[in-house]
């Protein structure tokens, strides 16, 4: 009885990765977001909504999705992705509540550097930007070590913001740029936007043109402000652990319909 | 060699047709979500029409007081016929919206500053009046462009860099630290720049994007596309304010 079931739950998991393969390759019909974004909001009112017990119980399901977005992004050829997972803000809530996310965050980490040491990863690059000097130190050495571990990788790049917001990454990326102009003797001492920009903190990837906030808000909440004027911006009402399939699928739909004219704004710019 | 090339003939051939079936799917696809949007477009409009004429109980009330500064951003097309945006802010006005930030990327409303001013009764310039002396019977204006967004946050980090300089110790090489926030306000304001967080900003453009408002004042608004301006809706207006007053901020916590 039990083989049967395996063998039927075998089959069915063959036939969704059929059709969901399908799916992609309907969807690679059309231009795909070079860059996609994603602002994980509702994790915590997706613990409440099901009454699940613990400080990290939301964030913990709200990784199951991060897996699955990588997954789903890698597999359409999506070659840069943003995850904010830990806002400056959010380092105002409960000490219990950031330390269990910061926790968990170190535990995932770990979890994924296994899986890189075991060739697991599919070549994903990982990426931690933000202010990593307002981690914890393990934490710190933790992400700089799946980033070293998964420099060489050429797949997917999914870069993690932590410890950041906007407001924070202009005043930085101003502070470093200054303090380079000074030190660098030869060019003359103005700044220009491409000093600035150059030490933001994601200067590493190009702006995205689609940015897909969970949890049904209509705000950005201090993230890529600088670097979203281009953006499409989708909101779904799906909170983030609720976050599938069909909700990337029609955010792809949309930026689809919309990138003739996304393409001549950035054309006039 | 012979047999190859037949079979490779047959499978680019079998290529190009499963291209094509491909294609047709996503065509047929992007038709479905057209005319999704379409109904729903249909849908919306029935729904503002309603509002418009106080069939729906609920917009009969809005609490404008947390409403403190509304902006605008209008696509680059829309914002070539002014008569629509004197419109929207004669809308705005009866609503009793006091401080709106109007937004277009290159500035063309800038230009017809003082053909807006003029056709808004009882509008004002924010830049004179200043954010805290609004008279209530007032609408203050303030006209934005991209050169204010990151042009001019570019222009504040050299006021700021001059500051740095000019504290630097001859001992130890060190400057000031003039690089906070608040400090950079400070510097914005210095080169002509508003920094009042907008509360909620209305796009009027064919997509949801706030295409290129100041990031610095963009934190916490809350985003909201409102469609083609040229097919701008009383009642649209009206439910996207009165659901922003409804709005919980957690920022964050």
């Amino acid at each position: 009885m039990r083989e049967h079931v395996g063998k039927s739950s075998k089959l069915f998991n063959g036939f969704t990765t059929i059709m969901r393969r399908f799916i992609f390759k309907v969807l690679c019909v059309g231009p795909i977001p070079n860059h996609i974004s994603f602002i994980m909001d509702g994790n915590r009112r997706f613990a409440k909504k099901h009454n699940l017990q613990g400080l990290d119980a939301g964030h913990r399901a709200g990784f199951v999705s991060v897996t699955y977005v990588l997954q789903y992004c890698q597999e359409i050829g999506v070659p840069y992705v943003t995850l904010y997972a830990f806002g400056i803000d959010n380092f105002k809530r409960e000490p219990e509540e950031v330390k269990c996310m910061m926790d968990l965050m170190l535990e995932k980490i770990e979890l994924t550097i296994d899986q890189a040491i075991s060739g697991n990863l599919k070549d994903l690059k990982v990426i931690f930007a933000g202010d990593l000097n307002l981690l914890n130190e393990r934490l710190k050495v933790a992400a700089q070590s799946l980033m070293e571990l998964t420099e060489q990788n050429r797949g997917l790049v999914a870069v993690v913001i932590v410890a950041y917001s906007t407001s924070h990454e202009i005043v930085q990326a101003i502070r470093e740029s200054c303090v380079r102009k000074c030190v660098d003797g030869d060019s003359p001492l103005v700044l220009e936007m491409s000093d600035v920009e150059e030490c933001m903190y994601t200067s590493i990837v190009p702006d995205p043109d689609l940015v897909i906030r969970s949890g049904g808000i209509d705000r950005l909440s201090n993230f890529m402000t600088w670097q979203s004027s281009r953006s499409l911006l989708h909101t779904t009402a799906a909170l983030w652990p609720e976050l599938g399939l069909w909700h990337l699928v029609w955010a792809i739909l949309k930026f689809q319909r919309m990138h003739d004219y996304l393409q001549k704004k950035q054309k006039l710019d | 060699m012979d047999f190859n090339d037949p079979m490779l003939a047959l499978s680019s051939w079998i290529g190009q047709i499963g291209d094509f079936g491909l294609d047709l799917v996503w065509r047929f696809i992007h038709i479905v979500v057209t005319l999704w949007h379409i109904v729903s477009g249909i849908f919306e409009s029935v729904e503002s029409y309603a509002i418009s004429l106080g069939l729906i109980q609920k917009y009969s009330s809005i609490d404008i007081e947390k409403l403190k500064c509304l902006a605008v951003v209008v696509d680059i097309e829309a914002a070539r016929d002014v008569s629509k945006v004197i419109e929207l802010l004669q809308w705005l006005t009866t609503i009793g919206v006091k401080q709106v930030g109007l937004f277009d990327s290159q500035g063309l409303l800038k230009k017809s500053k003082d053909m807006i001013l003029e056709m808004v009764p009882r509008s004002v310039l924010l830049q004179e009046t200043g954010e805290k002396h609004i008279s209530p019977d007032r609408i203050a204006l303030e006209f934005i462009s991209s050169s204010d967004n990151k042009e001019a946050v570019v222009k504040a980090a050299n006021i700021l860099l001059e500051k740095y300089l000019k504290s630097i110790h001859p001992e130890n090489g060190v400057g000031e630290n003039v690089f906070t926030e608040s400090h950079l306000n400070e510097a914005l304001r210095v080169v002509g720049e508003s920094v009042h967080v907008p509360d909620l900003l209305l796009v009027y453009g064919p997509v949801r994007s706030h295409l290129g408002f100041p990031a610095w004042r963009l934190r916490y608004t809350e985003i909201v596309h409102m469609g083609s301006l040229k097919y701008m809706r009383y009642g649209s207006l009206l439910k996207a304010i009165h659901k922003f007053t409804g709005v919980r901020q957690n920022y964050g916590v």
